[in-house]
């Protein structure tokens, strides 16, 4: 009986919605802007694939060139200038040398470009990479295009999906009522609970096949799935949709069973849209702004400049700490006589331990602003999604900071690498060439997405829970004839 | 009669307990971003302020030195926070703030304070722009969207006209209503944004006073062209209801589709260059110069020395021939620098111009760029200080050299004296005149001009044809 009656809700449904006009053209529309962001989404994958590559080439570019001049050396050529000297250790390991290290695209940014568009992806590692050098900015993009964002799956899913939802299904009861069908559907045996949640059921339905299947068909196009890291990626990243559609689907329900009228319930839907999405992110901004304002990365350059002017005066004293440091790498420097090179490198290293406390002390000014910043996302379900989505993308910041602290160590070992033959003013040869340390980036295993999604997607499942158990308590009162 | 219009429509929207809430809302909306933006903007300035002069005295203190190791040296170029931009922080979040001046090479403007944020705060950033932008004219359509379309509802659209009053007139007092009612929300702002304006401008107030009150006619025609619009469809609409769904999906695609369509057709009909593309071109270029523009060889700049002074030796030159070496190279690298950052910035003002051009779909895109053009936080005025701070270098380095030629002879050992570098005159920048902001910016003018009287045709029209009941 109940499964009878079921299908008889869901086929009366089916033919509701097919002859709903407004339906018949809103549905299409979003299949189009799903699309739409989705084709934007890959043609910035491709760009950055196509980027990266150009990235690693210059590497092999640049060790060809390093091996050709010091064969035509070996040979019995002259380097072109004694700053060019490949046989140099500071030139082999310096910007001549350098390493450039690259950041994959997150296995999703087709769906979420999220702050991929912002943050450096790739950078030169030599031995003068220090704190200075996180500070350069990322791609080469229009201020302006920055500051508006972009038109991708995440932007969709995050503003639009819910008047999607809301578009379809603000009516739901009240519309049954005003037609003067709810008291005949509600005197057969069928309460308002089964009816309400079986229409939105097969509603969501076809809003989360849109949704989801544009995604799924973004990321098999965009050759996803290759390995298992993505497809934790993709669950998360449609649980994350699923939930945030339920959101919207489990308000309508709850408006709905208040027994109001249909325009009442739009614009009380729309407002909680308003509110939810565009007013209570920037109220929580200026609270954020004005409670726990950014530390400023002004000061970094006044410390730097005053560091290495510092250093510079000091280099002899420098040196000769740095050995007394570092024993094992006096090699056969001798102290009282230290080459050019040494000393440089003693007042470098100096400046780059000033910076380091420097921007210590601005990273953790910043991480405990950010996560103040973040605690408030719960008031906004939006703010919730969007994160839950490019972190799932792998274009929150996230993955970028695992990313800059690996290049970091990376270029510690780059260093390690170099500096006890400047100190001893050991000679290169080609032969170092292929025993250069490597850049291999780790990437996120599935477990840390997975962790860091749990507390915003389970405030997210609560959320609706909440809302969920006060429509089916409102549903529970509903009277056919009311 | 259109004094009885006005007065009921406004005491109508004043007494509505949904206005109040709304109004109350978008109000503190817009001036606690005011203040926040006032607290922030004057904080950043002082400590760009403090960093400038910190800049200067690390230039002037470096003592005895070569010029041209002082060139190496350099100076920082800090970006300063006009007046304006309290109202408006544009795009400054994600240009640098900074800039590094020294020989041989132009550099990127780095620290974008947007690198540091959270991805929350990108989507949501408040300013009073942007509450001018979205808020209020979501506050129009609320109290628009029944004043014809609901009067035809309960049927008073025929009794009102039976008293003899014009649609026009009866039009015109209902837009008259609802822009007292908003009047109370925007004269408060507007004063304290001007009080803030006095208060917070370090020199005479004069300018970014005139700024601040075209930017007051730019808003007031944005609000104008919703009102009118709004009017139309409330006439037109067969309900009110369908006059709100209407007018929320125009807002919808005026604030949140249209300006993020115009980023993917700026980058697809004028696509940038990747950095690190961009900086092998450069380096390129810098390398093997390009056609016209030659890297000057210094044997060739000795030659024609010695043969302009009809000399054997490069000892003998009464002049340091490095130095005119050096200065040559500037030139050459200047060139290239010119070609592609020039390129580059031509690139991000044609994307621009689309922007503008697609404010045919929606006017907060004319609105958009006047706001920030006039707030002085636009890409233009960003280049417009880049630029300043490029001749700035080039003009010091050129010093420097110059004194390094004129006071040495080549290859001796020359230090220039410590109290040398406080006659370099130090970097100081003047913001754009209003003109040349709104001269740049005559296409978004006319998109403006053209939505305004788009909308009071519809109005007019939509009114003169609306059905009585």
């Amino acid at each position: 009986m109940q499964t009878k009656t079921t299908k008889t809700i869901l086929l009366n449904e089916w033919r509701l919605l097919a002859a709903d006009r407004t339906l018949r053209i809103v549905l299409p529309l979003f299949v189009v802007l799903f699309a739409y962001a989705l084709a934007n989404g890959m043609a910035w994958v491709r760009f950055q694939e196509h980027t990266v590559q150009v990235v690693r080439d210059g590497n092999v570019q640049r060790t060809d060139a390093l091996e050709r001049d010091l064969t035509a050396i070996e040979n019995g050529g002259q380097p072109s200038s004694p700053f060019r000297d490949p046989r140099s250790a500071n030139v082999m390991g310096g910007p001549r040398g350098a390493r450039s290290v690259a950041l994959d695209p997150g296995p999703l940014t087709a769906l979420a470009v999220g702050q991929s568009d912002l943050l450096p992806y790739y950078y030169d590692v030599s031995i003068y990479t220090n704190e200075s050098t996180f500070l350069q900015n990322g791609e080469v993009e229009n201020p302006l295009n920055l500051m508006v964002g972009r038109f991708d799956l995440a932007f969709v899913a995050v503003y639009l999906l819910p008047l999607l939802v809301l578009a379809m299904s603000f009516n739901v009861l009240s519309g049954e009522r005003e037609q003067g069908t709810l008291a005949l559907t509600l005197s057969q045996p069928v309460s308002a609970r089964r009816f309400v949640t079986v229409k939105l059921a097969f509603r969501a339905l076809l809003v989360m096949a849109a949704a989801v299947g544009v995604s799924l068909a973004g990321i098999l196009i965009s050759g996803g799935f290759g390995s298992s890291g993505p497809l934790g990626r993709v669950l998360l990243w449609c649980a994350a949709l699923t939930v945030y559609a339920l959101f919207w689907f489990s308000l309508t329900a709850w408006i709905n069973s208040l027994g109001r009228s249909s325009s009442w319930n739009a614009t009380v839907l729309v407002g909680a849209w308003l509110v939810l999405v565009v007013v209570l992110p920037a109220a929580i901004n200026i609270a954020a702004g004005l409670l726990h304002p950014l530390p400023s990365r002004v000061e970094m350059i006044t410390a730097q400049r005053e560091a290495s002017n510092d250093a510079v005066n000091r280099r002899s004293e420098l040196l000769a700490r740095y050995l007394e440091d570092h024993p094992e790498l006096a090699g056969g420097g001798d102290a009282d006589e230290p080459n050019r090179a040494a000393l440089a490198w003693a007042a470098t290293d100096a400046v780059n331990r000033r910076l380091e406390a420097v921007s210590e002390r601005h990273r953790m000014g910043r991480d405990e602003q950010n996560d103040l910043v973040r605690r408030y996302r719960f008031l906004s379900p939006a703010l919730l999604v969007q994160e839950l989505l490019i972190d799932a993308a792998g274009t929150g910041d996230a993955r970028f900071a695992r990313f800059q602290s690996q290049v970091r160590a990376f270029a510690g070992q780059w260093q390690s690498f170099f500096v006890p033959a400047i100190l001893a003013g050991e000679k290169m040869s080609a032969d170092v060439l292929p025993t250069l340390p490597d850049f291999n980036f780790v990437d996120e295993s599935l477990g840390d997405v997975g962790q860091r999604a749990t507390v915003p997607l389970s405030a997210l499942i609560i959320l609706v829970g909440l809302v969920g158990v006060g429509a089916w308590v409102g549903l529970g009162r509903v009277r056919g004839a009311g | 009669m259109i004094r009885h219009i006005v007065r009921k429509e406004f005491m109508d929207v004043v007494r509505d307990g949904r206005f109040r809430w709304c109004a109350a809302l978008v109000g503190a909306l817009l001036l606690v971003s005011l203040g926040t933006g006032w607290v922030q903007s004057r904080n950043a300035q002082k400590e760009l302020a403090a960093a400038q002069a910190t800049a200067r005295d690390h230039w002037e203190s470096q003592g005895e030195k070569n010029p041209h190791s002082a060139a190496h040296y350099g100076v920082y170029a800090f970006k300063p926070r006009l007046a304006l931009s309290f109202v408006d922080e544009g795009v400054d979040p994600y240009t640098g703030t900074s800039v590094f001046l020294e020989a041989h090479r132009q550099n990127d403007f780095l620290l974008r304070p947007a690198q540091d944020a959270t991805p929350a705060q990108r989507i949501g950033a408040l300013t009073a722009a942007q509450v001018l932008q979205h808020l209020v004219p979501l506050l129009i359509i609320l109290l628009t969207f029944g004043a014809l379309a609901g009067e035809r509802e309960r049927g008073t659209l025929r009794q009102l006209l039976a008293t003899g009053i014009g649609r026009l007139e009866l039009a015109m007092g209902k837009a008259l209503g609802v822009a007292a009612a908003l009047a109370l929300l925007l004269v408060p702002a507007a004063v304290v944004g001007a009080a803030a304006i006095v208060v917070g401008s370090p020199g005479p107030a004069t300018s970014p006073l005139v700024r601040g009150a075209v930017l007051a006619g730019i808003y007031l025609a944005y609000f104008a062209t919703f009102i009118g619009l709004s009017l139309a469809v409330s006439a037109r609409a067969p309900s009110a209801r369908t006059a709100l769904v209407v007018l929320l999906a125009v807002w919808v695609v005026n604030g949140l589709v249209a300006p993020r369509v115009a980023v993917d057709f700026s980058k697809w009909l004028y696509p940038t260059p990747s950095a690190v593309e961009f900086a092998h071109n450069l380096e390129q270029e810098m390398a093997d110069g390009v056609e016209g523009v030659d890297r000057p060889d210094r044997a060739a700049v000795t030659q024609n020395l010695l043969a302009q002074y009809n000399l054997e030796n490069v000892e003998d030159l009464p002049i340091n021939a490095i130095g005119v070496f050096l200065q040559e190279s500037e030139k050459f690298g200047n060139q290239i620098f010119d070609r592609n950052y020039g390129a580059l910035w031509d690139t991000f003002e044609r994307q621009g111009y689309v922007h503008e051009a697609l404010a045919v779909t929606a006017p907060l895109l004319a609105v958009r760029t006047l706001s920030m053009g006039l707030a002085g936080t636009d890409v233009e005025q960003h280049r417009h200080f880049a630029i300043a701070a490029e001749e700035y270098r080039r003009d010091l380095v050129e010093r420097l050299n110059g004194d390094l030629t004129e006071n040495s002879r080549t290859g001796e050992v020359y230090l220039a004296t410590a109290d040398f570098w406080s006659q370099m005159p130090p970097f100081r920048y003047d913001a754009p005149e209003v003109s040349w902001v709104l001269k740049n910016r005559v296409l978004s003018l006319l998109m403006l001009g053209l939505w305004l009287a788009a909308a009071f045709v519809a109005a007019t029209y939509a009114v003169r044809r609306a059905e009585v009941a």
